[in-house]
């Protein structure tokens, strides 16, 4: 059994035993109300305990109500209604409780009254006065007989003794005794009847004589019955001492009449003593009733207390749990107190809210898994390499992955919310060229599409792939846009490598083979028809025409060995370079010959490079071919100068060596910037244009990165990374992707 | 006379009598209760202790001012009760006192309408008087003469011993019955003080 259960119990129990406590006490106080002797005993403790009972209850009630009012003020759940039923409650059980105490009360007073009406009592003191009327009777014959008495002492003198017994005869007296007026005893006459003692002479008749009154009286005795005492003065001489003499005689009362008056005397005494106990025994009665009367009122109350809260209680639970749930507490459940209307209320809601609980688990789980699917799409966003942006349909990103940022150059996976686009920037800014052509896409109207798109950058020509598709509805709204793109400008151009390699190959094989013979055929003709020439003008036109197409036959298998040299599959050997020695040993063969040509040539080189892995041989034509590229773009210019400098700088996020080579010259043609690697792109008239094609080629091999750009104060400028001895294992892996991409193309 | 191992009263409790007045008060009842404005007055004025014939007897003189509405209640037919309660204890130094005796000489006083005589009553030995007046019935109740208290014998030569008595005044019906409603209305059952006298034989 639990704590409540037991606390439950001990309280019923408590209560049971003061109940019966009371109610013994009220039986036990109406008991005593009806005269029992054992009962009027107790009757102080029983009231005594009654009183404690109310006090108790008083306190109890005085409690409750105080709470109540507080609940009532605190706009507690339930305090209304409880009040209510408490009201109604304690009224209905009130009014018929102080009608029946009303009837009572009045009952109660006219009964007593009833029983001491006038008319008894004036019986009783008739009776009384008759009686005593009797007895006086009595009393004044004794009296007189007693004077007769004292009359012939007085004359008779010496002869007392023989005097006084001869008058008791013949009176009838038990005794007579004659004394001073100190009371002093002279002489007695009793009876045989009568004590041995004679009685004295009591102070109140000694001083009733002495006023010269005679005495007589009517004295009850301790064994019922009643005797008369009379005392008169004794006439003649006073004795020796100037004392006077008086005469006492008791007489007897006949005994029926005796009887008689002690009837009446008991019978008056009794009424006498009730009457004076009338308002006593009424306001015990009326107390009786007053103590129940509050018992029963403060119970009622405090049953209807009692009561309004066993019924409102479980309204309070139903209202504090409906509170609870509409608070997103689902776990609520209130007790089940019953088996009623009110127990099937509770059971219901706790039905409900077990429902509800259900249910809210069941879309937790649901809102969980969503969460994991979207949880593995970003994660399958951010590792794909191709660009995905979704769209609200107002154009404000709702989404975008990594790749996207990092293929318009902007973080756009901060601006979530902001609107597509990157407005404030440069025209030459990637994600707000792209931004503009989309919104232009979607101004024509069309909603899914899917377009190439070729934009100018700072960095060069850039060629996104993008394609658009509209997002499922939600609800009545529209579900906004997703567009995907990717940058196919790599691709592209590997593409076009693959092309020019292809034309290259081709060329190198069906250009290279009649070459020779065309020489070789040449040189024979020289050499058998030159001798036997005998015109000399002849003989020097076949000169100089076999001497050309030997030239040109020389000139054409240079360019088709350059051809050869740029398509041909380069088979690395990768070795640790030192960069900063190769820089200053190729720049000091070049040192000499822009010396020639009047050109200035600047090295700077950072010591706190470490050495890269490359093929030794391919770096070196690498730097030849750029210090040669510009050397030739300074052709004709008085102070052309070439700057070559290395540098440690960090790109993305590892160390690269970073050579630089700058001239004064031209620089670049604005329209050409992106396709200044491109083969047979070149503004010069001599070369064959592969050069840059070729160094791209070299940078690539080796996982490197290259960047073409002007300079701002004019010349051009060529970025070179390499990556650093510890990223060797990284540059393998892009070596390898670059390969499987140009495979593709 | 009687011996009694400890005084006995029969006193109603003072608290419930003041919870019922207070229950009465607040129910205000329309049923007037009878106060007794004065209440009686008991003293033991004076006692003497004397050596007559081998018994130790006592000389009491009480003051006993009753007042009209007990008067009347006894006029009414209500009885008087009014006892003496007595005790030796032999003075000890180091110890309590040790009892000796302990005794009660009860009396009571009532009005016999028919012969308009009060009666006075001595209930150890069933004597009656009747006097003529109440003041005379209570005079005699109030001066006892010769009260044996203990013999000497049951006293030792030598030692010192306290004696102690009071008064208690009450009233009874004849009937004990309507006894408990005195309740109500007995403001003037009342106790008087202690009072002592050394005892040294």
């Amino acid at each position: 059994m639990d704590a409540p259960t037991l606390k439950r119990a001990a309280s019923a129990v408590t209560m049971g035993l003061g109940g019966l406590l009371w109610l013994a006490a009220i039986l036990f106080m109406a008991q005593t109300a009806q005269n029992s002797e054992q009962f009027s005993r107790l009757h102080p403790w029983i009231l005594a305990i009654n009183i404690a009972g109310l006090v108790v209850l008083v306190g109890l009630l005085a409690t409750k109500l105080t709470q109540l009012i507080r609940d009532w003020r605190g706009h507690v759940i339930g305090s209304r209604l409880k009040a209510r039923m408490v009201w109604i409650f304690g009224v209905l059980a009130t009014l018929p409780i102080l009608l029946v105490y009303f009837f009572a009360v009045q009952f109660l007073n006219k009964g007593i009254d009833s029983w001491f009406n006038v008319e008894i009592r004036r019986s009783l003191d008739d009776a009384l006065v008759l009686s005593r009327s009797a007895l006086e009777v009595r009393m004044r014959e004794h009296l007189a007989d007693s004077e007769l008495i004292a009359e012939e002492m007085g004359v008779a003198g010496a002869s007392m003794p023989g005097l006084l017994e001869t008058m008791r005869r013949q009176v009838g007296a038990i005794e007579l005794t004659v004394a001073t007026q100190s009371g002093r005893v002279i002489a007695v006459s009793k009876g045989l009847s009568s004590e041995v003692v004679p009685e004295n002479v009591p102070d109140e008749v000694l001083l009733q004589l002495r006023q010269g009154q005679p005495f007589v009286s009517l004295e009850p005795q301790q064994e019922g019955g009643y005797l008369i005492r009379t005392a008169v003065p004794i006439g003649g001489e006073p004795m020796q001492g100037g004392e006077r003499l008086l005469l006492q005689s008791m007489y007897p009362v006949a005994e029926r009449l005796g009887a008689l008056a002690d009837t009446v005397q008991a019978a008056y005494k009794q009424f006498g003593e009730k009457d004076y106990l009338r308002r006593p025994l009424k306001a015990s009665f009326i107390l009786t009733l007053t103590v129940v009367l509050l018992l029963s009122l403060l119970a009622a109350w405090y049953g209807a207390i009692f009561t309004a809260q066993r019924l409102v209680q479980p309204i309070q639970d139903l209202v504090q749990g409906t509170r609870a749930v509409a608070q997103g507490d689902l776990d609520t459940k209130l007790p089940l107190t019953s088996h009623d209307e009110m127990g099937f209320l509770v059971h219901s809601f706790n039905d409900m809210t077990k429902r509800l609980r259900r249910a809210r688990e069941d879309q937790r789980s649901a809102q969980l898994a969503v969460e994991t699917e979207r949880a593995k799409l970003a994660v399958i966003l951010a590792r794909l390499s191709t660009g995905v942006i979704s769209l609200e349909p107002d154009w404000r990103v709702r989404t975008a992955n990594r790749a996207a940022a990092m293929i318009l150059g902007e973080d756009i996976e901060s601006r979530v919310g902001a609107p597509f686009g990157a407005a404030g920037a440069e025209p030459e800014n990637l994600a707000r060229q792209f931004a503009e052509a989309c919104q232009q896409r979607f101004e024509g109207g069309a909603v899914e599409w899917r377009e190439q798109f070729s934009f100018q950058t700072g960095a060069g020509r850039r060629i996104l792939m993008c394609a658009c598709t509209p997002l499922p509805l939600e609800g009545d709204a529209p579900g906004g846009y997703v567009l995907v793109f990717d940058d196919i400008t790599v691709m592209l151009q590997a593409q076009r490598e693959a092309a020019w390699g292809e034309v290259a190959r081709r060329l190198a094989h069906e250009i290279k083979n009649p070459l020779t013979p065309i020489r070789l055929s040449a040189e024979r003709l020289r050499h058998k028809l030159l001798p036997g020439m005998t015109d000399p003008r002849d003989a020097q036109m076949l000169e100089r025409a076999t001497e050309t197409i030997v030239q040109q036959v020389e000139a054409m298998k240079e360019m088709v060995n350059a051809f050869s040299e740029y398509a041909r599959a380069p088979r690395l050997e990768m070795a640790t370079v030192d960069l900063n020695k190769m820089v200053t040993e190729v720049s000091d063969l070049y040192r000499a010959q822009g010396a020639i040509r009047g050109v200035r040539l600047k090295v700077d080189l950072d010591q706190g490079i470490d050495t890269v892995v490359a093929d030794p041989g391919r770096l070196r034509q690498l730097l030849n071919n750029l210090l040669t590229n510009a050397v030739e773009a300074l052709e004709g210019q008085a102070d052309g100068s070439i700057a070559v400098s290395t540098q440690r700088v960090v790109r993305g996020e590892s160390d690269v060596a970073r050579v630089t080579v700058e001239d004064n010259g031209p620089g670049f043609q604005r329209e050409l910037l992106g396709q200044v690697f491109d083969p047979y792109v070149t503004t010069k008239t001599k070369g064959t244009g592969l050069g840059l094609a070729i160094v791209r080629k070299i940078v690539e091999e080796h996982g490197g990165h290259i960047e073409a750009d002007n300079r701002a104060g004019g010349g051009a400028q060529i970025r070179i990374d390499l990556p650093l001895r510890e990223a060797a294992a990284d540059t393998a892996l892009r070596r390898g992707r670059l390969e499987s991409r140009r495979e593709r193309a | 006379m009687s011996y009694r191992a400890s005084s006995v009263r029969h006193k109603l409790p003072f608290f419930a009598r003041c919870s019922a007045y207070l229950v009465l008060c607040l129910i205000a009842t329309a049923v007037p209760v009878a106060h007794a404005e004065d209440e009686s007055k008991l003293k033991i004025r004076e006692v003497q202790a004397a050596l007559d014939e081998g018994v130790y007897e006592l000389d009491v003189k009480t003051d006993l001012t009753l007042p009209d509405a007990a008067r009347q209640a006894v006029e009414s037919g209500l009885t008087l009760r009014l006892t003496y309660e007595i005790t030796v204890d032999r003075v000890r130094r180091y110890m309590p006192d040790a009892g000796i005796a302990a005794l009660e000489q009860r009396y009571e006083v009532s009005y016999h309408a028919l012969s308009q005589r009060y009666l006075v009553k001595n209930l150890n030995t069933g004597e009656q008087q009747d006097f003529g007046t109440l003041q005379a019935a209570l005079d005699r109740v109030c001066d006892l003469r010769g009260l044996p208290v203990i013999d000497k014998a049951l006293v030792a030569d030598g030692r010192v011993y306290e004696g102690r008595i009071r008064a208690v005044l009450g009233m009874n019906t004849a009937p004990d019955v309507f006894g408990w409603l005195l309740f109500w209305t007995d403001d003037w059952s009342t106790e008087s003080n202690w009072k002592t006298w050394t005892l040294r034989p």
